[in-house]
């Protein structure tokens, strides 16, 4: 083999395929000239690769970075956007003016129909119960009657968020709607009048309730008898005179 | 190989930027100038990241960087209306580079030897003995075949001892 000195410069990166290097190898034991070249290259490699590296001014990967951040702007503020539109909805979901409003859209859709538009007839609080806990409410103690209003029956309504159940009170005059409402509602120790009704939201065993009626005293008495309510149920349960 | 969870901005910085030094030391060699050398390493990194969807997560992206550099370089030499690629060597010695580097004693003659190579030679060699890339890798990078970076290297390296005082290549 004569001298190939690009072969002999693949063989110092060791990039000279297999079938090449005995053959080489040979050669360099032979060759003082190419054995030459493997040293100069070898010690040319070493000095290059300790060569200090040109440092960057510091600012660079700063210029870089900001370089990059107008493409991921979109991603890195529309995200804490839509999260925080997420989130204030679902504030505003449970904001007590939003849930009361809805109630009383909802008390003067059902007493505005020619016929209460119940799914379940009965003045029997228990009948009532039992209606809604075989369709996964689940019910604290209701009254009977309150401020004159007798429950008359009960039926599901669909807010835009979520469904509530509607109890029915009349005496033929005046009305009064009990929903039980499922999911977040905050605050619920407010008063507030949306749509000109009266409008009570109240925290009964863990279920809330709101009261809906146009005759304030109507949620006031129904209010009274809730907060009654665990001394009324033990009331109606017969014990011996002591 | 891809790291859950992370987003496309996350990997990217994550996997690319620490590689911003090294990207650096080739744009220096290659443009013998810091300010075009920062130029040229930010808009590798521009569109390294506009291309990142094109990368395979666990190859060597040293290499992939590079290729992109190379590009972004050779792409300003067409705007500009010349190539580094066409430099051929002939007999004539290396030019005389400027001294621009600050380097320890005993450095500046080996740096004066690179940066007085055609670039061409200059870029085989830095891919090869600085930055430690494979012949498959710099053809690859470079877009040239493997044969044609083994002339490179050699003739680079041939040009470099000949500088430096050695016998002539």
């Amino acid at each position: 083999m004569s001298c190939n000195p690009e072969r002999v410069t693949a063989y110092v990166d060791g990039a000279l395929d297999a079938a090449h290097c005995p053959e080489l190898e040979a050669h360099l034991a032979a060759c003082p000239e190419c054995r030459a070249q493997v040293e100069a290259e070898r010690e040319l490699r070493a000095r290059l690769k300790a060569l200090p590296a040109p440092a960057p001014a510091p600012e660079l990967e700063k210029r870089v970075r900001a370089s990059l951040r107008p493409r991921r702007s979109a991603a890195s503020w529309l995200l804490p956007l839509a999260a925080g539109l997420v989130a204030l909805l679902a504030w505003a979901r449970g904001a007590t003016p939003f849930v009361a409003w809805e109630l009383s859209r909802d008390h003067d859709h059902c007493f505005s129909r020619r016929h209460l538009p119940a799914e379940v007839w009965s003045s029997d609080p228990a009948r009532i119960a039992e209606w809604l806990e075989g369709r996964g409410t689940s019910v604290p103690v209701i009254p009977e009657a309150a401020g004159g209003l007798e429950l008359v029956g009960a039926r599901y309504c669909g807010l835009p968020d979520r469904r509530v159940a509607h109890l029915y009170y009349t005496n033929g005059e005046h009305r009064l709607s009990l929903f039980l409402v499922p999911g977040p509602v905050r605050d619920t120790s407010r008063e507030t009048r949306p749509r000109g009704n009266f409008v009570r939201l109240l925290r009964v065993g863990g279920t809330t309730v709101g009261l809906v009626s146009e005759e304030e005293e109507s949620v006031e008495a129904f209010r009274r008898a809730l907060s009654t309510t665990l001394a009324w149920d033990l009331g109606r349960v017969d014990r011996p005179a002591r | 190989m891809r790291p859950a969870g992370l987003s496309r901005e996350e990997r990217f910085e994550a996997e690319a930027l620490p590689h911003l030094k090294a990207l650096y030391g080739t744009a220096y060699r290659m443009t013998r100038n810091a300010q075009d050398a920062e130029d040229l390493v930010q808009e590798t990194f521009l569109r390294a990241y506009r291309a990142f969807d094109g990368y395979t997560s666990g190859t060597n992206i040293r290499a992939w960087l590079h290729t992109i550099l190379y590009r972004v370089r050779t792409d300003a030499f067409r705007r500009a209306g010349r190539s580094p690629r066409t430099v051929e060597l002939d007999g004539d010695g290396p030019a005389v580079a400027a001294p621009q580097d600050a380097l320890a004693s005993g450095g500046e003659d080996l740096v004066r030897a690179l940066d007085g190579l055609p670039e061409s030679f200059r870029v085989a060699v830095v891919l090869r003995d600085v930055q430690e890339l494979t012949y498959e890798e710099i053809a690859r990078v470079l877009g040239v075949p493997i044969g044609t970076v083994m002339s490179r290297i050699h003739r680079g390296r041939a040009l470099m001892r000949a500088a430096l005082g050695g016998r002539k290549p």
